[in-house]
């Protein structure tokens, strides 16, 4: 067996730009199903009850889907619901925006159902409105709760933007099968995905480990 | 020592020595938690260990069975010194019965096997003997129709009669008491410091950490008080509670609000 | 838009087929990775020293790279390595197992250490051996801790299968796109999977909580 590592390296440019383009998924990503989870962490909460019940089947829906569906649905799918011609990446993003949501939506419904209701008890016992009670007491608790789930999802998403490359969005995992396919150095290829995606995701799984150190919530 | 004021006034002394303490330190990294404790416990006694929280009663506790390691002194157990080797070290707390102030039972199992285990686990007895002993020993507390509940579906005295029987069915030369009322609502308090009077009245030897200062005075046949990892004062029970000699004893029991 | 729900049950032989092999690798990795885990776990916990940061490296890493990648890695670089073919099915299964053992051992690791000191202790003062503990007090209570965990990680398990897709294992992911494709109806064909795929993960995390909840106290030191 003889192999060719330079591969690598003379397509470096080519596996450097796919790399942003997971990492700039991931934070596009991010950045829109944050607010999104909220809202629909709101809905679920708050809402007129037709609306709760609509957002906990969304919630529980996408919970049981496995993402690589969604990717795919998104990509037959979107085109024909909306009429729109949308990029690879825009499909992508949406796909991962659309799960991300609804795990998010569960993690701030769940942070803030953790406070006990004693805790409003007392906040309103000392004359605080509900919202204020929620604002000052309650989501300050919360946040201890949500931030370690929060970047573990965070952790999960950077890997599942791997799967947006079944639909030829041109990050890190479908560049570097495509340089595989036309040079054939099949071994070298896929290690240094593998290699990339460790270099990336340890210090992130060892992020999380910290924040939940860091946050851990003793009663 | 001198030997009159560690035995005057103590009736069961002329009994063999159960064990015995001996300029017993014990440190956890800078902080000394017992620094030289002298103590006799005579075979049928009843010692109290009292004084305020963190003067290191639960810790001598604990260095009995060797759950503890101690760095200085000795502590020998009927006539031995405690055994460093993990195997001889287990054989000796198989005659030690010790009962923890969080009950510790086993929630995955029944009251029944809960006090079966040891015996089964331990003593490798057949099944029908060590459900035969524990049966013996679940009636003995009081208990014996609680033999199929679960740990969670007992109130917290239930739990700590059912900890003790699971002690006595390994039929130990002395039982370790740690607070086994502490974590007890006040009304529940009671069943469990009556089965203890009990096995006092049946002539066990046992080491009482306690903060029921009725019980001690009562049941107690020498007490020990203790503070910052000494023992300040050590005496019958009427010595103690009724004439206490030092001045760290006296606070002790005004700041209880003990009035004899 | 006209819906023609025809194209599934024309096809329901070759959907069906892709729905029993994603059930049979569902199980299959599940029992794998759940056996493997625990005694990674078993490793980290009273390994001897020097294996200890190899576990840890293992795990972290697993948690570090896409499941796609083991895949698709196991699939056509490990051949290369080992000098053996491997059907789809047999790669997917083993890298499923590698990427999952890891996340069960940490559930495995979790489990156990949530169970009180308090517990060991009173064991010990009963006179019983450090096996023992862990035997007879320790892990059948980290056992019932875990359950909740295992489910989730059940249902992970199902939902990772699909990615077998993409090294061409024809469970359900693979079949539905295949026939999304010829017959230009994806909508029809992607509803059908996402309903498929629903009911069975829906009822796996559920069922989990609600047997969980009856047995919760049996762990509750």
């Amino acid at each position: 067996m003889t192999f060719d590592w330079s591969v690598v390296w003379q397509h470096r440019d080519a596996l450097m730009a796919a790399t942003g383009t997971t990492i700039l998924l991931t934070f596009a990503t991010m950045a829109i199903a944050v607010p999104c989870g909220i809202m629909v962490a709101a809905l679920r909460l708050y809402a007129w009850k037709p609306v709760r019940a609509l957002a906990t089947s969304y919630v529980e829906l996408f919970r049981n889907l496995p993402l690589i569906l969604v990717v795919y649905w998104a990509f037959y799918v979107l085109p024909i619901m909306t009429g729109l011609g949308l990029s690879p990446l825009a499909t992508g993003l949406a796909a991962l925006v659309l799960n991300v949501t609804a795990y998010n939506a569960e993690t701030f419904r769940a942070g803030i159902n953790s406070i006990r209701r004693g805790q409003v008890e007392a906040a309103m016992a000392l004359g605080m409105s509900r919202l204020q009670a929620l604002r000052r007491v309650v989501l300050p608790q919360a946040l201890r709760r949500i931030m370690p789930v929060l970047a573990s999802t965070w952790v999960s998403l950077f890997k599942d933007t791997s799967l947006v490359s079944v639909i030829a969005v041109t990050e890190l995992a479908y560049v570097a099968m495509q340089i595989r396919a036309q040079t054939f150095r099949v071994l070298e290829m896929l290690t240094a995905m593998a290699a990339i995606y460790w270099l990336l995701g340890y210090p992130q799984a060892k992020l999380v480990d910290w924040m939940q150190r860091r946050f851990a919530v003793t009663e | 020592m001198n030997k009159s004021a560690t035995q005057s006034g103590r009736t069961k002394a002329g009994g063999i020595t159960i064990i015995r303490y001996r300029g017993v330190v014990k440190r956890y990294g800078d902080f000394q938690a017992l620094s030289g404790i002298d103590l006799d416990v005579h075979a049928g006694e009843v010692v109290c260990l009292i004084g305020p929280s963190g003067s290191g009663k639960s810790t001598l506790l604990r260095c009995t069975n060797g759950l503890e390691s101690i760095e200085g002194g000795d502590i020998e157990f009927e006539g031995t010194a405690l055994p460093r080797d993990e195997r001889e070290l287990r054989a000796v707390r198989t005659r030690m019965g010790m009962v923890f102030q969080s009950f510790e039972l086993f929630p995955h199992l029944t009251a029944l096997a809960n006090v079966a285990e040891g015996p089964r686990t331990v003593l490798r007895k057949h099944a029908a003997e060590a459900n035969r002993r524990a049966s013996a020993m679940l009636a003995k507390v009081g208990l014996a129709d609680k033999a199929p509940n679960y740990p969670s579906a007992l109130s917290g005295g239930q739990q700590q009669r059912v900890a003790i029987a699971r002690a006595l069915a390994m039929e130990p030369d002395v039982m370790l008491f740690d607070e086994p009322t502490s974590a007890l609502d006040p009304e529940t308090i009671g069943e469990v410091l009556n089965v203890m009077k009990q096995l006092a009245d049946e002539g066990m030897t046992m080491v009482v950490v306690t903060h029921e200062m009725t019980f001690a005075r009562r049941v107690g046949d020498w007490i020990a008080v203790f503070d910052a990892g000494r023992i300040v004062e050590q005496g019958p029970p009427e010595q103690i509670f009724d004439a206490p000699t030092t001045e760290r004893t006296r606070d002790f029991l005004s700041h209880l609000g003990w009035t004899g | 838009m006209d819906f023609d729900f025809s194209v599934i049950t024309d096809h329901l032989s070759f959907l069906g087929s892709g729905i029993a092999i994603t059930l049979l690798l569902s199980v299959l990795s599940g029992t794998t990775s759940l056996i493997a885990g625990f005694f990674v776990a078993l490793f980290r916990l009273y390994g001897p020293r020097w294996l200890k940061p190899l576990v840890v490296l293992y795990i972290d890493s697993m948690r570090a790279i896409p499941v796609l990648v083991v895949l698709v890695w196991t699939f056509f670089a490990l051949p290369i390595i080992a000098g053996v073919t491997m059907s789809p099915f047999m790669a997917a299964l083993i890298g499923l197992t590698v990427h999952l053992a890891a996340y069960a051992a940490e559930i495995v690791r979790a489990g156990v250490e949530s169970v009180r000191p308090g517990q060991s202790r009173a064991a010990l003062a009963l006179g019983m051996s450090r096996a023992q503990i862990v035997r007879r007090i320790v892990m059948p209570q980290a056992l019932v801790r875990m359950l909740p965990a295992f489910g989730s990680l059940l249902s992970i398990t199902i939902k990772d299968t699909a990615i077998a897709s993409v090294i061409a294992v024809l469970e359900l992911m693979r079949q539905s796109e295949t026939l999304a494709g010829q017959s230009f109806q994806p909508i029809e064909v992607f509803s059908f999977a996402m309903l498929v795929y629903f009911l069975m993960l829906f009822p796996v995390t559920r069922g989990v909580d609600m047997f969980y909840r009856r047995v919760a106290h049996l762990g509750r030191s």
